[in-house]
């Protein structure tokens, strides 16, 4: 549908598998007692200034994908290409300078992702020092500044000399978004950056994320498990489940017409402060069970041992994207152009609601 | 009412039982903690609620806002330094504040038991899950062994885990069945009342309906008297009759969950909702609440939410708001709703207004 | 001012770490903490006592120069008695601070930068590299200290000479140094290893990496301050180690008769059937400089640990 040219990254065939390695002796020979399938070939691609949100349960491959993209974790196959160049065989120190500079990540607890021994400043000052940016003390010192104020910490000066336990859930996340800013990135790989922390404190960082989008042309992939995130944030929505995509398109179109039966039983039980209707029934689909570990993925569609609408086909083939017009596709059969039985997808059959298998 | 109590129980009330008192009276409950090297901090200050049996209680707020502190303060299951410095808390009309550390473990576990947000470290690793439920109607009941393993299968059953999976130890099940391996734990004593601590909160979204739908069932079937700790006001929405907001020590408002949700009455409440995001409503138009939280080592005067409202007026900087009671059974303490605003209840005005038997009457 | 004093008395506990860069509000908070204040005195009296020996109790006394009775209890002449060659017992212990304190700093100082490097390296980078070096410190793990000395000793001084001098220390003392030096960088590695193992998996780590830091920069910035306090502790544990090796070495023969320490007074005291007679002034003041200078290592090190550490020590 768009150009190339207009993808800032992009991600191909992208696979990720671990091997199990039981022993010391496995280890040595290098054998392995199969394989966790975190991620099992997976298409994506973000314009500039585009917000894409990854969204997907534990052990979806979401964050295992958003830590290839940072160069974190080796793929196993795929692409990793940024304005058009593949930097997937880029590794170590030097050749990935460049890179490491345009990308950015943000990590899901501001607790963890500061050093308790650095101050705030050195915190923020540290990609300065790493890539020899700026001439002088003074001039890394202004940058910092102008970061940790772009990150609404204010007065800067004042927060570049205290350390991380002095300040608070919110402002920490803060701190590690000056951080990813001093380095002026293209994209930031948000990975769950406000599930830490209060409701109150969350909105403010989606308005400061969004604030810098429109004042930076920042570009996000935002991996997230809530469904109601990425609907706040996301300009389009992937949902990944088991290491595969189950539907992408323009987060109108997959929370409000979700093709994907398990888009559809997510969107349903996704959190919401309105109380249920008196004498309503609930309209919520509670699929069975929880999600296979990846080191034993179903056959055919992996989601056909809780899908409530599968049938034959399901359990042998497994579905590609299927194009569902207006930039949405959906992996299911049901999805599939001419599929006879596509409006059965949207119905709710009263057998998945069961609690359990 | 308490003909219900008595009617569902297996076990018999404590002999101190008041014939007629409701299932859970809190009245002006304050509860410091002593601080290495400052003043002690009033973690909650004030906090008057009750509730009846098979009734659900959402208490919401954010970190810090003592809503752990208070539930966990019924059964005195406070750290260290934390003591309770006021009030009473009512168990069929029995103030357990007074009691003695070995009289209140006759009611732990076995009148209010605890559901714990983290199930992987509430569980023991290396025994079998069946034998830990067994392990309190064994120890607390005095049932013979067999008996209590015999229990212990069939909470099992109960919270939707197969009977045979007792031999299992926690490690070997999933995130969800670990926290449904808690709750039958919980339920191992038939106890009065059941306090959900985040109970959801660390599970997959499909999980957390999973288990939100349990307990619903568990109300419904047992008729159990649910308080649920949550940040998640979703979670209140669905499975609560009740819900009590609280802000930095304080009850903000209290009411049932249709009328609070729908048509908030106090400002934080309404900020805390609107900066929720809903799936169902438009995108993007999240509130804000400037600002954070005060330190409970200085709180502000009068009203503690007055820096960061938006309809803040000169009176809220110096002077607390009176808890006012409505005739929807909503009760709120917030300046914009003074004493005799057309719907209140004429009532004792002032900080411990809340009377659990009259808030009864407001539950539908 | 002070601190770096300090940080030099404890050699490797601090000199590595990137905190030293706020040394001035560090020292300041390191002097507000009195047990930290008090080992630092106890410890820069021995330090100054140990340097200028001479200058407070004279010459060292030998069997010529000795002026008391033998084996006398204290009385004004010889304030801690004498020895059973008449010389005082002050005088000794005076003398004897130079060699044990010179001992313990160097060992413990080739303790930790082995140790501490190695440890580092070998849990950071992991693989192969980690697998070899481990193996090397299981070597030395096993190593007894006693054994080691009973052969390095010779070859040692066969080497360099027996009348050689490093650092203004013979070289029969030199042995005892590098031997304890052997014996124990391997224990502080897998201390500082294992903290490594589990620290490279956090998020600060990840972090580093993202932004393009090498590993160089990862350990220097994020692995070692986080070790400091581990590293303290190693070098308190080692220097009392270190005091009491000498001092078994010592016993064996393996120390320098014309150069007394601590551990040697003991010896001789324990040769002299000093504990029989009843001579405890004998034993007393040696044994009493052992115990005080590792307990103001302990409280110097706790207190350094603390104003490393921002979180215990910044409240502000």
């Amino acid at each position: 549908m768009s150009p190339i040219s207009d993808d800032l990254l992009r991600v191909e065939g992208l696979q990720v598998h671990f091997p199990i390695r039981g022993s010391v002796l496995d280890a040595l020979l290098r054998r392995s007692r199969g394989v966790v399938r975190a991620v099992d070939g997976i298409d994506l691609s973000i314009r500039k200034g585009e917000i894409l949100a990854l969204v997907g349960e534990s052990g979806s491959g979401k964050t295992t994908t958003g830590r290839v993209v940072v160069k974190l974790t080796r793929q196993t196959k795929g692409r990793v290409l940024f304005e058009g160049q593949d930097v997937s065989a880029l590794w170590g120190t030097r050749p990935l300078r460049a890179y490491r500079r345009k990308v950015q990540l943000i990590f899901q607890d501001p607790y963890e992702t500061l050093n308790p021994k650095h101050t705030i400043g050195e915190f923020v000052a540290e990609p300065l020092e790493v890539h020899g940016i700026g001439r002088s003390r003074a001039e890394r010192r202004d940058r910092v500044h102008a970061a940790l104020e772009a990150a609404g910490l204010r007065p800067a000066a004042d927060y570049a000399a205290r350390y991380p336990h002095e300040l608070s859930g919110g402002q920490r996340q803060r701190v590690v978004i000056a951080g990813a800013l001093v380095m002026d990135p293209e994209v930031i790989v948000a990975d769950e950056p406000v599930s830490m922390l209060d409701v109150s404190i969350r909105t403010e960082l989606l308005r400061l994320m969004l604030d810098l989008r429109r004042e930076r042309g920042l570009t996000y992939l935002f991996i997230t498990h809530d469904l109601s995130l990425a609907w706040v944030l996301a300009d389009r929505i992937a949902v990944m489940y088991l290491g595969r995509i189950m539907e992408i398109g323009p987060a109108e179109t997959v929370i409000r017409a979700p093709r994907n039966p398990y888009t559809q039983a997510l969107v349903s039980v996704s959190p919401s402060p309105d109380p249920p209707e008196p004498g309503v029934s609930s309209t919520r689909v509670i699929l069975s069970g929880e999600t296979p570990d990846a080191a034993h993925v179903p056959s055919g569609c992996r989601f056909h041992p809780r899908c409530p609408v599968a049938f034959d086909r399901c359990r042998v083939e497994e579905p590609p994207l299927f194009d569902v017009g207006g930039g949405q596709q959906a992996a299911c059969w049901l999805a599939e152009p001419g599929a006879p039985t596509a409006e059965a997808a949207t119905r709710r059959p009263a057998a998945s609601t069961a609690l359990l298998g | 009412m308490t003909t219900g109590i008595s009617g569902r129980r297996q076990w018999p009330l404590p002999k101190q039982a008041v014939p007629g008192a409701p299932l859970l009276a809190v009245e002006d409950l304050s509860v410091r903690f002593r601080m290495p090297g400052g003043p002690s901090v009033k973690a909650v200050d004030g906090v008057s609620f009750g509730l009846d049996d098979g009734e659900a209680l959402g208490i919401a707020g954010e970190s810090g806002c003592g809503k752990t502190t208070t539930a966990l303060s019924l059964v005195q299951l406070l750290p260290g330094n934390g003591r309770i410095s006021a009030g009473s808390v009512k168990l069929f009309g029995i103030d357990l504040v007074p009691k003695t550390e070995r009289q209140l473990a006759r009611y732990r576990w076995r009148e209010i038991s605890i559901v714990f947000q983290g199930a992987m470290n509430a569980l023991n690793p290396v025994r079998r899950i069946g034998e830990q439920i067994a392990e309190p109607i064994e120890v607390r009941l005095g049932q013979a062994r067999e008996a209590s393993r015999k229990r212990a299968g069939e909470l099992l059953e109960l919270v939707g885990i197969p009977r045979q999976r007792a031999t299992a130890y926690p490690h070997e099940l999933s995130g969800g069945m670990r926290q449904r391996a808690m709750i039958a734990m919980a339920l191992a004593c038939d106890p009065a009342i059941v306090i959900g601590d985040e109970p959801t909160t660390a599970l997959d979204v499909m999980v957390q309906a999973q288990i939100l739908k349990l307990l619903e069932q568990l109300r419904r079937d047992l008729g159990l008297s649910l308080i649920l700790i949550t940040h998640d006001l979703s979670v209140i929405a669905e499975t609560c009759d009740r819900t009590m907001v609280m802000y930095a020590g304080r009850v903000a408002e209290e009411g049932p969950v249709r009328r609070v949700f729908t048509a908030p009455r106090h400002p934080y409440t309404a900020k805390l909702l609107s900066s929720f995001p809903n799936i169902r409503a438009d995108r993007r138009t999240l509130g804000i609440i400037p600002g954070q939280p005060p330190d409970l080592r200085t709180p502000p005067p009068g009203c503690r939410f007055a820096p960061r409202c938006s309809e803040a007026m000169p009176q809220c900087t110096t002077e607390v708001p009176p808890e006012v009671r409505f005739a929807d059974g909503v009760r709120v303490a917030c300046h914009l709703f003074p004493p005799g605003t057309p719907g209140s209840l004429p009532g004792t005005p002032g900080r411990a207004a809340g009377a659990p038997r009259a808030l009864a009457g407001g539950v539908s | 001012m002070s601190l770096p004093g300090v940080a030099g008395a404890t050699a490797g506990a601090s000199a590595g770490a990137g905190t030293l860069r706020r040394a001035g509000g560090g020292a300041a908070r390191f002097l507000a903490r009195g047990d930290g204040l008090v080992g630092f005195a106890i410890l820069l009296v021995f330090v100054v006592i140990a340097a200028l020996p001479d200058l407070f109790v004279g010459p060292l006394e030998d069997v010529t120069t000795a002026t008391g009775q033998p084996l006398a209890p204290p009385d004004f002449a010889n304030l801690f008695g004498t020895d059973e060659l008449g010389r005082s017992m002050l005088n000794l212990t005076v003398h004897a601070a130079r060699i044990s304190m010179t001992i313990g700093l160097m060992a413990t100082v080739i303790t930790i930068v082995v140790g501490a490097v190695v440890g580092i390296v070998s849990g950071f980078v992991g693989g192969a590299v980690d697998a070899i070096l481990m193996r090397i410190s299981d070597f030395f793990l096993v190593l007894p200290t006693v054994v080691l000395a009973l052969i390095l000793a010779p070859v040692m001084l066969d080497v360099i000479g027996a009348d050689a001098e490093l650092f203004g220390i013979r070289s029969t003392l030199l042995v005892i140094v590098v031997v304890i030096g052997l014996t124990s960088w391997a224990t502080t590695a897998r201390v500082i290893r294992s903290q490594v193992l589990s620290l490279k998996e956090r998020m600060f780590v990840d972090r580093a990496r993202v932004i393009g830091a090498g590993p160089g920069h990862i350990m220097w910035r994020h692995i070692l301050p986080n070790v400091v306090n581990l590293i303290v502790a190693q070098a308190v544990l080692t220097f009392a180690g270190a005091v009491f090796t000498e001092t078994t070495l010592a016993f064996i023969g393996l120390g320098d008769p014309s150069a007394p320490s601590w551990g040697q007074i003991l010896n001789a005291a324990q040769a002299a059937g000093a504990p029989g007679l009843g001579a405890w002034w004998y034993i007393a003041p040696p044994a009493v400089c052992v115990v005080l200078v590792v307990l103001s290592f302990t409280l110097v090190g706790n207190a350094l640990d603390d104003v490393l550490n921002p979180k215990s020590g910044g409240r502000r």
